[in-house]
């Protein structure tokens, strides 16, 4: 009748995605709050956002019918 | 002409619903960064209108059922007639009020189903409902979302907080606020293109079944602007009380925290929409909010705010579905019997309005000195007294959404 199967990848997915997302924010955050003035730390904070958009965008990709096929 | 006035009514009555939606699920995506000074609330409120008026736009094929199967509806079922609909609807809008006044997040889909769910049984029989497909599409996963929410919450706000630790130097934790903002919005958007899509469903099947249209065929564009209108304007309203609830009535949201729920929220919706197990976005919110504030050390919840949220969860399909059946019952007097379902849920609403601006007494002696102000000040002071107190509000926010490490506690000692 409940389709565990399902829901147990939805409830993978999701604590998995968030925990992701979540994660390279806050060390993009985590690695800009170091003022030493390194280029690679802040070239790889940015890279951390960079990623951290690219997975919102995804989630613009799902929600948009038109971009994906059914 | 009596099967175009309940059609009339079935769309005047789609299109208030859908105003009611939109007010009662702003909250979902705007009350973290309300309560946290990401966004101002006009702003937010601004923001998420806009999204759903947007997402209405971009989601436009509407499901062949209005039930999703839990009603036995078409070939070797019963016909869902445009009084059922009709006398659905008036359950669902009421019980969204119900709950709108009362400052509880309540699933609005559940809502229409319960309202139909009470029609159908008056006017077709036990029999029309498919009790199995009420389990396994309403009460397990009433039951089951909050806790994948919060638990994906709960994690996200722990990783959070352990990345950004930093307990002598300035850590960096304001800077969430600005990612609130994309997950926020992710959450408006996502919400605009699944719940115009349902009013736009039920006015397309009620003029199919009114003989307007043929079957299977697409929403007219009128039905796709009229209810993107009204989803955005219902948005823009803002369900402050709602809002409320959610953004401080449950726990003290940080930006962390809001960052962390919110995300955990969309990104939740979008699993399980894409996935193939339906949530309801409304309970995912308020489990990613509970899970958020489980997550910060010494963020204490309000269990009995908690608990009253989930009793009304529950209570939404069995009320809704109440007064649709109640409705059905008068509706199948014939005409007259609408008339009478009209003016008495037009009555309902009005008296939900008119409690709705009734003060409660503590907060009487602010609104006399309020209105004392008034009587001595000029229009542009009153305005910019209003601003002040709003922009310290605004202030107030940021400043408590801030997680002070030791560093900024030593340097605001030696400012004062």
């Amino acid at each position: 009748m409940i389709d565990w199967g399902a829901f147990l990848v939805v409830a993978a997915v999701s604590i998995g995605s968030a925990a992701a997302l979540v994660a390279l924010f806050a060390a993009g955050l985590r690695l800009l709050a170091v003022d030493s003035g390194n280029v690679g730390i802040r070239l790889t904070a940015y890279v951390c956002f960079v990623l951290a958009a690219l997975g919102t965008l995804y989630g613009v990709y799902l929600i948009i019918p038109a971009l994906h096929p059914a | 002409m009596d099967l175009t006035l309940v059609v009339v009514l079935v769309i005047v009555l789609a299109i208030f619903f859908d105003f009611t939606n939109g007010f009662h699920d702003t909250a979902n995506a705007m009350a973290t960064p309300i309560a946290t000074g990401a966004l101002r609330p006009r702003v937010a409120v601004g923001v998420a209108a806009v999204l759903n008026l947007v997402g209405a736009f971009l989601s436009t094929t509407v499901a062949s059922t209005i039930s999703g199967g839990i009603i036995r509806e078409g070939p070797g079922g019963v016909d869902i007639t445009p009084t059922m609909i009709f006398a659905g609807l008036i359950g669902a809008v009421i019980w969204n009020l119900v709950t709108w006044l009362r400052g509880l997040p309540s699933s609005s889909s559940h809502a229409l189903f319960g309202g139909l769910i009470g029609a159908a049984i008056v006017g077709a029989g036990f029999d029309s409902v498919d009790f199995g497909v009420v389990l396994s599409k309403v009460v397990f996963p009433a039951l089951l979302a909050p806790v994948v929410a919060s638990v994906a919450a709960f994690v996200a706000t722990r990783l959070a907080y352990r990345i950004t630790r930093r307990p002598v130097e300035k850590n960096h934790r304001s800077g969430f606020r600005v990612g609130q903002i994309f997950t926020s919005s992710l959450v408006a958007l996502a919400h605009g293109t699944n719940d115009a899509q349902k009013t736009m469903g039920v006015i397309t099947l009620a003029l199919i079944a009114g003989g307007f249209l043929r079957t299977g065929s697409a929403p007219p564009f009128w039905v796709i602007l009229v209810c993107a209108c009204a989803i955005a304007a219902g948005t823009y309203t803002g369900g402050w009380r709602i809002i409320q609830t959610l953004g401080g009535g449950l726990t003290d949201i940080k930006a962390t925290q809001g960052f962390s729920a919110e995300a955990a929220t969309a990104v939740t919706v979008l699993a399980s929409s894409h996935l193939g197990f339906a949530l309801s976005t409304t309970q995912v919110a308020s489990g990613s909010i509970i899970g958020a504030g489980l997550g910060r050390r010494g963020g204490a919840i309000q269990w009995g705010t908690a608990g009253k949220i989930v009793i009304a969860w529950f209570i939404t399909l069995p009320a809704s579905a109440a007064v649709g059946a109640l409705c059905e019952l008068v509706a199948r007097l014939g005409l007259g019997g609408l008339v009478i379902d009209a003016a008495a849920g037009l009555a309902v609403i009005i008296g939900i309005f008119i409690a709705s601006r009734r003060r409660p007494a503590a907060q009487s002696n602010a609104l006399e000195v309020d209105v004392a102000m008034n009587s001595v000040m000029t229009r542009k002071e009153q305005r910019d007294a209003h601003k002040k107190r709003s922009e310290e509000l605004f202030a107030a926010r940021r400043r408590l959404s801030d997680e002070s490490s030791l560093f900024d506690y030593g340097q605001r000692e030696e400012a004062s």
